[in-house]
């Protein structure tokens, strides 16, 4: 994949810089080239270009739903959000992430991520990046940047496919808030902006636990099916009402903790708390990747 | 593979193993912060000089202040269900697990309460002589006439959510002769040295442990309530804050304007309190026939009862919002009833934790805090 690229800018970083200083700051921008080309390369790709769209087309297949039948009877039962919506354009953006970080967003994630070192071990590009000298480091640590970065350019075509479909389709205006107060437009186009970075928190911390798996397989689809497939079971293990004094260790009990901005006072404990979670998966699914990566024997 | 690489790569897993016991240690710090300060100690107090001067800072009023209440309740219902889309706002879903209650106190007539879910929230705003209840799961906005000068029976209405302060004076009000009270200076609470009232019930056949209560060391506050059952160790019910802090909130908190394409409603206290079709007569007939056995913290109260009785307004409620969640509780808790028979004649019992119920099949309700065979000696006391 970012073979070529890859060794020329390791090169420059390496090569030229006498005063330390400058040596730090050429290394800096190599690293950021080398990011570069990467997020270049996975946002080029069909298969990722594919994934986004169908996650911005899911907001607008909810908006039209919407419209057409109308929102749920409050006698159903349903998830009030989703009256709110035909009442205001602007919960589409929360009903759809609410959803939507359930399972598609993480599938992409895990994708993506466990793809990175694995797709790349696998298809044996993976030791060309590898011949420059201490760049082990370094290079996972791009690959996890790149992870990230997809991570929120999925969230945000989720969150401006559904501004879109919620402006087009549905008034808008200000926003009532779940404590019954109301805020202007712009507060609440904000306040998304505000859930968009926390969600991405929330898969930055499952692309951390894909790139571990990653590091350990050289088969991409092991450690892809690996990360789905602990989404699901954890998700499983999150709703048995006996296991419920686990729900604050789990990842997922987190992902959908962001109501709490559309609360007057806005609520920023549960987010503070999820984000700290999310930071303590990094950590440790991080340096786990780390460990592996850089003491692997990489043969092909 | 060199002897070099091999410890090479061990010192590397060294680094996610010390990540792992960090975060771990991180999760395990709490109790251990707590533990190296050691307890709080505050002046020492006897019970009744505590008393007075929580009863001193109630008279000359409570503080301005806001905080989280986190309400607990494993009263051990026997097989209580799922109810299906129960939020966190149902009564019936008080009865178990944790709820959140943010409090925002400005003074005695401003106040607001939300309970928060997921996705919604249910608030009580009172301001004055304007009090408001926000439901946003259905998008409804009540406005309740009258709330101003009734707050007494505003909060004999609301029994289950309620401040700190207002479980703390019925607490206060069952301690008589029959109650061992003990104080103790080192209690820590939402972050606040406290005080802690114990009380004990002397009468064996009680099925309250005990019952504790922390008052704020500095201004007397209630901060928190709770009630240990004799076979448990955890708290059987808990009420306390969590976070506080002595400031007057924003004032934007006690101000409510119902957001357009809201239903609004007018209600008063009565309509609140009444059940439709009757039910005032029945509560009434109810009242009328209620006895008492024993005192303190045995007494046990004698209804005439029936499970039609029972069952009917549960059903008839179906429509109206919890009315639903009732019926299944009652459902819930009639299928688990244990048959018993005695001198007295035959019956069924239903033991939770803290409570015990005797129906009998001659058409008596025997409710108390007290066991099964307490209860039964009652029933032969006619």
């Amino acid at each position: 994949m970012s073979t070529v690229s890859g060794q020329e800018t390791v090169s420059i970083g390496t090569g030229a810089a006498p005063l330390p200083r400058a040596r730090a700051v050429g290394a800096l921008r190599a690293w950021l080239r080398l990011l570069g080309s990467e997020v270049g390369l996975t946002l080029r790709r069909p298969r990722n270009i594919a994934m986004l769209a169908v996650l911005a087309l899911v907001p607008v297949l909810i908006g039209v739903a919407l419209r057409t039948f109308g929102g749920p009877d409050e006698t159903d039962g349903g998830p009030s959000v989703f009256g709110q919506v035909t009442g205001n354009g602007l919960f589409l953006t929360f009903a759809a992430l609410s959803i939507l970080v359930q399972l598609l967003l993480p599938v992409a994630v895990a994708v993506v991520a466990g793809d990175s070192v694995a797709g790349e071990a696998g298809l044996g590009t993976l030791r060309y990046l590898l011949a420059a000298p201490a760049g082990r480091t370094r290079l996972l640590g791009v690959k996890y940047a790149n992870a990230v970065v997809f991570c929120l350019a999925a969230v945000a075509a989720v969150a401006l496919s559904s501004l879109l479909a919620g402006v087009l389709l549905f008034p808008a205006g200000p926003i009532t808030l779940l404590s019954g107060g109301t805020i202007p437009l712009l507060d609440g186009v904000l306040r998304i902006g505000v859930v968009v970075l926390y969600v991405t928190a929330g898969m930055a911390a499952l692309a951390a636990v894909a790139l571990a798996f990653s590091t350990m397989t050289e088969a991409a689809v092991g450690a892809i099916a690996s990360t789905v497939g602990l989404v699901v079971v954890v998700q499983v293990l999150g709703v048995i009402p006996q296991l419920s004094v686990f729900q604050p260790y789990l990842l997922t009990h987190w992902w959908n903790g962001f109501d709490g901005v559309l609360r007057d006072p806005m609520a920023t404990g549960e987010m503070g708390q999820g984000l700290l979670v999310f930071a303590a998966y990094i950590a440790v699914f991080g340096s786990i990747a780390w460990a592996r990566f850089t003491g692997k024997d990489i043969t092909c | 593979m060199s002897e070099q690489t091999r410890r090479g790569r061990a010192v590397r897993w060294g680094v996610p193993i010390a990540t792992v016991a960090l975060v771990a240690g991180a999760i395990g710090a709490g109790p251990v912060i707590a533990a190296v300060q050691g307890d709080p100690v505050l002046p020492e107090r006897t019970a009744a000089q505590l008393l007075a001067d929580a009863v001193r800072a109630t008279e000359s009023g409570v503080k301005p202040m806001s905080g989280t209440v986190m309400q607990t309740a494993s009263l051990g219902l026997p097989g209580l269900p799922e109810v299906a889309g129960m939020g966190g706002t149902s009564p019936a879903a008080l009865l178990a697990g944790s709820h959140e209650l943010k409090v925002w106190y400005g003074g005695e007539d401003r106040f607001r309460f939300a309970l928060p879910g997921r996705m919604s929230e249910t608030d009580l705003i009172v301001n004055g002589d304007q009090a408001w209840l926000w439901e946003s799961e259905t998008n409804k906005a009540t406005r309740i006439k009258g709330a101003g000068q009734a707050g007494q029976d505003h909060d004999r209405a609301m029994p289950m959510a309620t401040t700190p302060q207002q479980v703390a004076d019925e607490a206060l009000k069952r301690a008589d002769a029959g109650t061992a009270v003990s104080v103790s200076n080192t209690e820590k609470v939402a972050g606040r040295p406290a005080y802690q009232l114990v009380l004990t019930p002397r009468d064996g056949s009680s099925l309250v442990k005990e019952v504790k209560l922390a008052l704020d060391g500095e201004t007397f506050v209630p901060l928190r309530v709770q009630v240990y059952a004799k076979s448990a160790a955890e708290p059987a019910f808990e009420i306390g804050f969590t976070s506080v802090t002595f400031t007057p909130p924003a004032p934007d908190n006690f101000t409510f304007t119902p957001p357009a394409g809201a239903k609004v409603e007018e209600k008063t206290l009565a309509d609140l309190g009444s059940r439709p079709e009757g039910g005032q007569e029945r509560a009434e007939a109810l009242k009328g026939g209620l006895t008492t056995v024993g005192e303190g913290w045995t007494t046990v109260a004698v209804l005439p009862f029936s499970t039609q009785d029972l069952k009917g307004p549960a059903q008839r409620q179906g429509d109206r919002p919890g009315g639903q969640d009732a019926a299944v509780v009652t459902d819930a808790l009639l299928k688990s009833a244990r048959q018993v028979s005695g001198a007295w004649g035959s019956g069924k019992v239903i033991q939770t934790k803290l409570v015990s119920a005797l129906l009998t099949d001659d058409g008596r309700l025997l409710v108390g805090a007290v066991t099964p065979e307490k209860l039964t000696e009652a029933a032969g006391r006619r």
